[in-house]
Parts: structure tokens; C-alpha cells; sequence
């Protein structure tokens, strides 16, 4: 392989980079956006909170995120015609939702009964306990999960390739089908999303290690 | 008088743990409660503050009837302090964040005032020089002298404490007891669950015996331990004075 052949397609990779990034990032905040609600709804004892929460789930765990992406892109453009990003990273965040309400929820659940009666013991009400004493705990414990979440997004948003919005995969394809080094072209690719998955790792690790010391 | 109980029931399921319990306590008055494991102490103190809802039966602090609405039972649980037997510390505050958590939170007392107030309290249980110190890095009777400050710091006119001894060392016993014992002679009123017999001895006015869910018997605690008139209060004290922990 000529690197120095292959440093002159690095530009061309930028600009997709970027794209990946906007993507996973939209897509990781309309999923907490989604996720933390669903989480609470999930452990609500009232019906009808906890079993639209259920459903949600339980459809979006049970079906593969190319068909839910195909179903915002090619259903929704029919109704508010949506473009390729927001299609792509409205599709990631309500794939993520569910993955990250069923990480809170464990998280939430995972907490000794004990500190809830704790607070309750000093005339804390439901809410004051979960936002002062529940929800600060969970949110530890929920990091590296949350963190290994974070990752699969990044790497799932190449599935936005399918509609068209150009990030690293569709960028490298295009590149390939002029150029004829498709091998080239994906591993440049390859190591865009390594560097990627390598700072989201470090940003996740650097949250952890600066919510802990403080419990040392 | 601080509190009545009034014929308290209390089921999980088929189970039948409360079975028509009543308890009178005076203002100052200490009660210690001892019984088998499984004889329904915990969940009799935990329906006093509402932690588990009773099936039937009525509670009265300060003379008023304490109906089963969020706002009566907020109230009460002002009132009434617990200490559990797992401390139960908020782990990610320090200790003097814990202590005053409930204060700031529930009471809405500024910080600087709810944390001199702290301080007096760490000082009583023996911790000033713990105030910055998170939990984890405590002793199991240095935690539970901070839960019991914890509690004190909501200023509650009863106090109740379920084995809060029985999940410590046995050297580290007798610092908590220390501290339970001059909030008994301060005039706190009490209802304790433990089996140490030289706490009951040094603080208790009352020994009660409970037994599957009822008050078996009850009198001071010289009687209770050297004339016992039940048979089953007889046998379960054999077994904790046999016991090498008590
Ligand atoms: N939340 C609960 N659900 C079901 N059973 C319970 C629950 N809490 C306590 N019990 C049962 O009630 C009985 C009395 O328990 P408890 O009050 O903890 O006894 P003690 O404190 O005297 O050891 C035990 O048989 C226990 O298993
Ligand atoms: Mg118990």
C-alpha cells in the first residue's frame, strides 16, 4: 500500500468524519432525551406508564435498527418529508432510547432498597430521594454501560450510509468506485472510526475516574 | 404520651407478621424489644414510619392520628428518626453532606446554619474530625454514630433503631451503644431493637418480648431477665445468653 497515495484521500475524509460525528451525537442525545423518561416510565408501578414504556422496548429491541432507520427515512419523508441526517439521527436516537431507558433502569434498580428508605426515613418525598440520593448513585454505576453504548451508536451510525448521508462508510464507497481501492478506501475508514471509538473511550473513562475519586 | 399503637396488623401475602400489636411510649421513655429473628421487630418499626403500610390498625404521634396520606406521613417521618442495622449512609456524600442532607433538604434550613448544627452532632457521636471523610472510608460503628447523627439532625422527638449493633464487629459494639446510651439519659425517646442485654439493662425502662407477631410480655428489664413468666421469653433468653456475641 503507497501511504503517501493514501494521505492525499485523507481530506476527502474530513468532512465524512465530521458526519459520523454529528450523526452519533444527535443520536446519543435524542436517545438520553428519549432514554431517561422511558427509564422512569419503565419503573413506574402505574400501568400506563410503565407498558408504553414496555412496548417501546420491547419494538425496538426486537427489531434490527436498518429496518427501524428505513422506516423513519422512507415512512416519515412521506409525511414531513425529513433529509438523510435528520431521518438518520432521529432513527439512532429512538434506537438508542431503549437501550439507554433499560440501562437507567438497571442502574436505578441496581441501588440497595436501603438508601431509598434511608432518605424517606428523613422526610425526604419520592422525588427529593430519587434527585438526591438514588439518581446521583445510578448515574455511577450507569457510566460504563452508558459509555459501551455510546460506542455501538458511533459504529452504528454507518448504517445512515443506506440513505444516503454521507459519512465514513457511503464516503469511502464513492471514493472506491472512482478510484478502484476499495480496500484502501475502507481501511482509511477503518482507522477514522478507530480514532473515534478511541477518544469516546477516553472522554467516558475520564467522566469515571472524575465522578469516582470523589467517593475515594 | 409520644406515641400509640393501637392493635397494628400487618400481612406480606399469607404471611401474618403483625398480629394485633399495641405499644404505649412516654415522652422520654426508653423500649427496648427483643425477639427471635422472624418475630416481626423490624417490620414494626418500619411501619411506625411508614416504610411498610400497616393493614389495620392506628398510630397516634403526640396524640394525633396519623392517616395514611403522603402528607401525615411526611410529617411523621419528621418526627421519627431510624437507624437501620445497615447504616445505610448515602455513599456519595461525605459524612457531613449526609448529616445534613435531611435538614437542607426536608427543613429547607440554610447550609451554613444546618452545618454548625452538624458539627455539634458529629462532636457529640464522637466524629467532628470525620466531617469531610466519605463513608467508605469509615469503621461499621464509626458509620452507624454517623446515621445516628444523621437522624438527629432532622431534630425527631422519637428514635428508633432496629439491631443497630448486630452488623458490626464485636469490638466496635460498645462505641455505638455509648452513644445510644447518653441519648438516653438526654431524655430521647426510644425504641430499640437489640439484643444487648447491657444496653437494655443500662437505658431501658421497658423490655418488651415479642414473639410470632404479638407482645408476649413486657416489664423492666431487671424482671424481664431474671424472672421472666413466660415460658418462650425463657427459652429465647437462654439462647442469647448462651450465644458468645451478646
Ligand atoms: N417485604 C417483605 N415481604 C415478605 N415478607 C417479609 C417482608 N419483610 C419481612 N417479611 C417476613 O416477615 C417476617 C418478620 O420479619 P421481620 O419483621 O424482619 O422480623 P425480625 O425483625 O423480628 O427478624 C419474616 O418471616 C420475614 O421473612
Ligand atoms: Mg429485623
Amino acid at each position: 500500500m503507497d501511504f503517501t497515495k493514501l494521505s492525499e484521500f485523507v481530506p476527502y475524509f474530513l468532512p465524512a468524519a465530521w458526519m459520523t460525528l454529528k450523526i452519533t451525537t444527535l443520536g446519543i442525545l435524542i436517545g438520553l432525551f428519549i432514554g431517561f423518561p422511558m427509564a422512569f416510565g419503565r419503573l413506574s408501578t402505574r400501568k400506563w406508564l410503565s407498558l408504553p414504556s414496555k412496548g417501546y422496548i420491547a419494538l425496538i429491541r426486537g427489531t434490527p435498527l436498518l429496518l427501524q432507520l428505513f422506516v423513519v427515512y422512507y415512512g416519515l419523508v412521506r409525511l414531513v418529508a425529513l433529509a438523510p441526517l435528520p431521518s438518520a439521527a432521529l432513527a439512532l436516537g429512538v434506537h438508542n432510547g431503549a437501550y439507554i431507558a433499560e440501562i437507567i433502569r438497571g442502574a436505578i434498580q441496581s441501588i440497595n432498597r436501603g438508601q431509598m428508605e434511608a432518605a424517606r426515613s428523613l422526610g425526604m418525598t419520592h422525588m427529593q430521594a430519587m434527585s438526591r440520593v438514588i439518581i446521583p448513585q445510578a448515574m455511577l454505576r450507569a457510566l460504563p454501560p452508558l459509555g459501551n453504548q455510546f460506542i455501538i451508536a458511533l459504529k452504528d451510525s454507518s448504517l445512515a450510509s443506506t440513505v444516503t448521508v454521507r459519512e465514513l462508510v457511503l464516503t469511502s464507497r464513492q471514493l472506491a468506485s472512482s478510484n478502484y481501492m476499495m480496500m484502501e478506501m475502507l481501511a482509511i475508514a477503518a482507522v477514522f472510526y478507530l480514532i473515534l471509538t478511541g477518544l469516546l473511550t477516553l472522554l467516558v473513562n475520564h467522566w469515571e475516574t472524575k465522578m469516582s475519586v470523589s467517593r475515594a | 404520651m409520644m406515641i400509640q399503637i393501637k392493635d397494628l396488623h400487618k400481612s406480606f401475602g399469607q404471611l401474618h407478621v403483625l398480629r394485633g400489636v399495641s405499644l404505649n411510649v412516654e415522652e422520654g421513655e426508653v423500649v427496648v424489644i427483643i425477639g427471635a429473628s422472624g418475630s416481626g421487630k423490624s417490620t414494626l418499626l418500619r411501619c411506625i414510619n411508614f416504610l411498610e403500610e400497616s393493614d389495620s390498625g392506628e398510630i397516634f404521634v403526640e396524640g394525633n392520628h396519623v392517616h395514611h396520606t403522603e402528607r401525615d406521613i411526611n410529617m411523621v417521618r419528621r418526627e421519627v428518626g431510624m437507624v437501620f442495622q445497615h447504616f445505610n449512609l448515602f455513599p456519595h456524600m461525605t459524612v457531613l453532606e449526609n448529616v445534613i442532607e435531611g435538614p437542607t433538604q426536608v427543613k429547607k434550613m440554610p447550609r451554613k446554619k444546618a452545618a454548625s448544627f452538624a458539627y455539634q452532632l458529629l462532636e457529640k457521636v464522637g466524629l467532628s474530625d470525620k466531617a469531610t471523610a466519605y463513608p467508605a472510608s469509615l469503621s461499621g460503628g464509626q458509620k452507624q454514630r454517623v446515621a445516628i447523627a444523621r437522624a438527629l439532625a432532622m431534630e425527631p422527638k422519637i428514635m428508633l433503631f432496629d439491631e443497630p449493633t448486630s452488623a458490626l464487629d464485636p469490638e466496635l459494639v460498645g462505641e455505638v451503644l455509648l452513644v445510644m446510651e447518653e441519648l438516653a439519659r438526654e431524655g430521647m425517646t426510644m425504641i430499640v431493637v437489640t439484643h444487648e442485654m447491657w444496653f437494655a439493662r443500662e437505658a431501658a425502662d421497658r423490655v418488651i418480648f415479642m414473639d410470632e407477631g404479638v407482645f408476649l410480655e413486657s416489664g423492666t428489664p431487671e424482671r424481664m431477665f431474671t424472672e421472666p413468666a413466660e415460658e418462650r421469653t425463657k427459652e429465647f433468653l437462654s439462647k442469647i445468653l448462651a450465644s458468645p456475641n451478646t
